[in-house]
């Protein structure tokens, strides 16, 4: 066993992992940084996996840091190696390929990785084979339980996940190989519906199996789901709502069909377990760093140890909008809390100010944007603004709170969509224009003067 | 870096900068064949806004901190170290809407003419002054520096 040292290392080589790496760059010059991923390749953006996969990126362009980002920067690269334990009061990292590091500030941007529920897996003549999945979807233990009738996922032909690049090159090889028309995914939700994305650009016919009662429940309203589910649908997709699958059917190894839990059995050579993600925090095994469903962190983005922070989908921080400690794995936070963690563990002491959801996802021509908070029910301090026009596939719906925006849905007219983010991110007072704030014609002219005369002229500058 | 700042009170709503962006962001850059042959619509960078008597025209601000490079999942958006301009690499965007979702001026467009494309202001790198601030009429745009990156 080797023992090495590093005066900054950070788990994980995308987002928030890179962007703190070039952070403490910036200011220790001569610190040694040291990155490590589970995964083979030098780095990748994790959103353009679906886009690789429908044929939009080439593995050339996936990668969103040069080749000579590392060399440049001075930054060691340690791939293909996971994180097994962590000693944080030797301040130590053990290896799965045997090696320790030690360290004197961690950054903790693991990612996240799939859910998979509990399946039963059934050979062709009803001989149950075993199950894959846990129920305990947060134990941290997952789709790695112990009990002996465990059958791996990846063992099984034709099932998959989709958050790595080697997934998505695994996944799209299956289907060329099968020239296949069709796929089932499992959940609606965000990951399902970029895979439905992907899945749909190709040219497959898609069946989505959302456990709640419609797509997109989380981020979308009911109006917003239904305008989706209506394109899906209108396009010969197959959406099955308030069920799950139950029953995954093999015969030699391959997946060819599924039964769910409402009795249905669904012909398939392809589904792509899609039901979110478990922040990875397996590695953690004592009770030194605060866990809620990943990674507590404070306003600077650290952890209850004093010299380890956390940054990207790992990391539990402030929501701005429910003023809760949440989990908001989605890539522009990565990359802020990534930055701003790195800044903190080379002298700066800047704060996080929170951050909110946000989403876009374009499924057969419908664009769709969501930020915030979007199932509030009106009440007291709590005013909906909306436009909903089916016919065209536009709905656009605005949720005030405290004469503040807490929440957007934008589907089919996603145009100056931002406008409503920086209102959002600068809390401003809509009241005196909240009755327009819905309207696709909705732009600066119509903001508040102040507000408006900053974004328009520019701070200090007379002309 | 240069920039361009907007004189509201300058501002007739004469869109005669969409007019010159259009142009200038078409195949041919000549005037009528931009507008009476080429297909689809070639899209304006600079966008004017107008009701009742007040308006003004708006395109990129080229952010110091730029929200849309900061998103940007296909590093596609960049802003040049040295000039300050912001521009998107069409030939890496992928077309996924987050700039959208997060520029506040809402100066980014969809463009479905070359692929699925975001499309937004260049400042006109390859000329002196942007057209649009040339040619507006009433010096309703200006184009200088104030400092600022």
């Amino acid at each position: 066993m080797k023992d090495k040292t590093t005066d900054y290392l950070i788990i994980g080589n995308s987002a928030a992992g890179l962007s703190a790496a070039a952070s403490i760059r910036k200011n220790d010059k001569n610190g040694t940084i040291s990155i490590i991923s589970s995964e083979e390749y030098t780095n990748y953006s994790k959103p353009l996996i679906t886009y690789y996969l429908a044929g939009k990126v080439s593995l050339e362009k996936i990668y969103f840091k040069s080749e000579s980002f590392y060399k440049d920067n001075n930054f060691k690269l340690i791939l293909g190696s996971k994180v097994d334990f962590l000693d944080e009061k030797q301040m130590l990292a053990g290896l799965s390929d045997g090696n320790q590091i030690s360290y004197k500030k961690l950054l903790i941007s693991s990612g996240g990785s799939p859910i998979i529920p509990k399946i039963r897996v059934v050979e062709d003549q009803n001989k149950l084979v075993g199950s894959i999945g846990s129920n305990d979807v947060h134990s941290g233990i997952g789709y790695a339980g112990k009990s002996p009738d465990k059958v791996n996922y990846p063992d099984i032909e034709g099932v998959f996940t989709l958050t790595t690049l080697e997934d998505a090159i695994k996944l799209k090889k299956y289907i060329g190989q099968n020239n296949l028309k069709s796929a089932t995914i499992l959940g609606g939700g965000l990951i399902g519906l970029k895979t439905a994305e992907a899945m749909l650009e190709l040219g497959l016919q898609i069946t989505i199996i959302e456990l709640s009662d419609r797509v997109l429940a989380a981020s979308f309203d009911k109006n917003a789901s239904e305008i989706i589910e209506n394109k899906i649908e209108e396009n010969s997709g197959s959406i099955f709502t308030n069920t799950t699958v139950d029953e995954i059917i093999v015969t030699a190894g391959k997946v060819v069909s599924v039964v769910l839990r409402n009795g249905k059995k669904l012909a398939t050579n392809l589904l792509i377990i899609a039901v979110g993600v478990k922040p990875n925090v397996e590695f953690i095994k004592n009770q030194s760093i605060k866990l809620n469903n990943g990674i507590v962190v404070d306003d600077y983005l650290k952890t209850s140890m004093d010299n380890i922070y956390a940054a990207g989908d790992v990391a539990v921080s402030r929501d701005r909008l429910s003023n809760e400690q949440k989990n908001i794995a989605i890539w522009p936070l990565a990359i802020r809390q990534g930055g701003i963690a790195g800044m903190n563990m080379s002298g700066e002491e800047v704060k996080y100010q929170g951050g909110f959801f946000m989403n876009s996802v374009e499924i057969l021509g419908i664009p769709s944007i969501s930020i915030g908070l979007n199932n509030l029910d009106e009440a007291a301090g709590v005013k909906i603004f909306s436009q909903f026009n089916p016919e065209r596939d536009i709905y656009r719906k605005v949720t005030i709170k405290d004469n503040k925006i807490v929440g957007i849905i934008l589907v089919g007219s996603i145009e100056r969509a931002g406008i409503y983010c920086g209102l959002i991110g600068n809390e401003i007072d809509i009241s005196s224009v909240a009755v327009n704030i819905a309207r696709e014609d909705f732009g600066i002219i119509q903001l508040p003067a102040d507000y408006r005369k900053h974004l328009v002229v520019g701070e200090g500058i007379e002309v | 870096m240069k920039k361009i700042y907007i004189k509201e009170e300058f501002c007739i709503g004469c869109r005669l900068c969409e007019i010159y962006c259009q142009v200038k962001h078409s195949k041919s850059k000549k005037i009528i064949k931009a507008f009476k042959k080429e297909q689809p619509d070639i899209i304006s960078r600079v966008l004017v806004e107008e009701i009742g008597h007040n308006s003004f025209a708006i395109q990129c601000r080229h952010c110091a901190d730029a929200p849309c490079v900061e998103v940007c999942i296909s590093g596609a958006m960049l802003k040049n170290d040295n000039t300050g301009v912001v521009t998107c690499s069409e030939d890496k965007c992928v077309g996924c809407w987050s700039c959208i979702m997060v520029c506040p001026y809402g100066v980014i467009k969809r463009d479905y003419s070359a692929g699925k494309v975001a499309s937004k202001c260049d400042l006109c790198v390859d000329e002196d002054i942007p057209v649009c601030v040339k040619n507006c009429p009433n010096e309703a745009l200006k184009f200088f520096d104030t400092g600022e990156k």
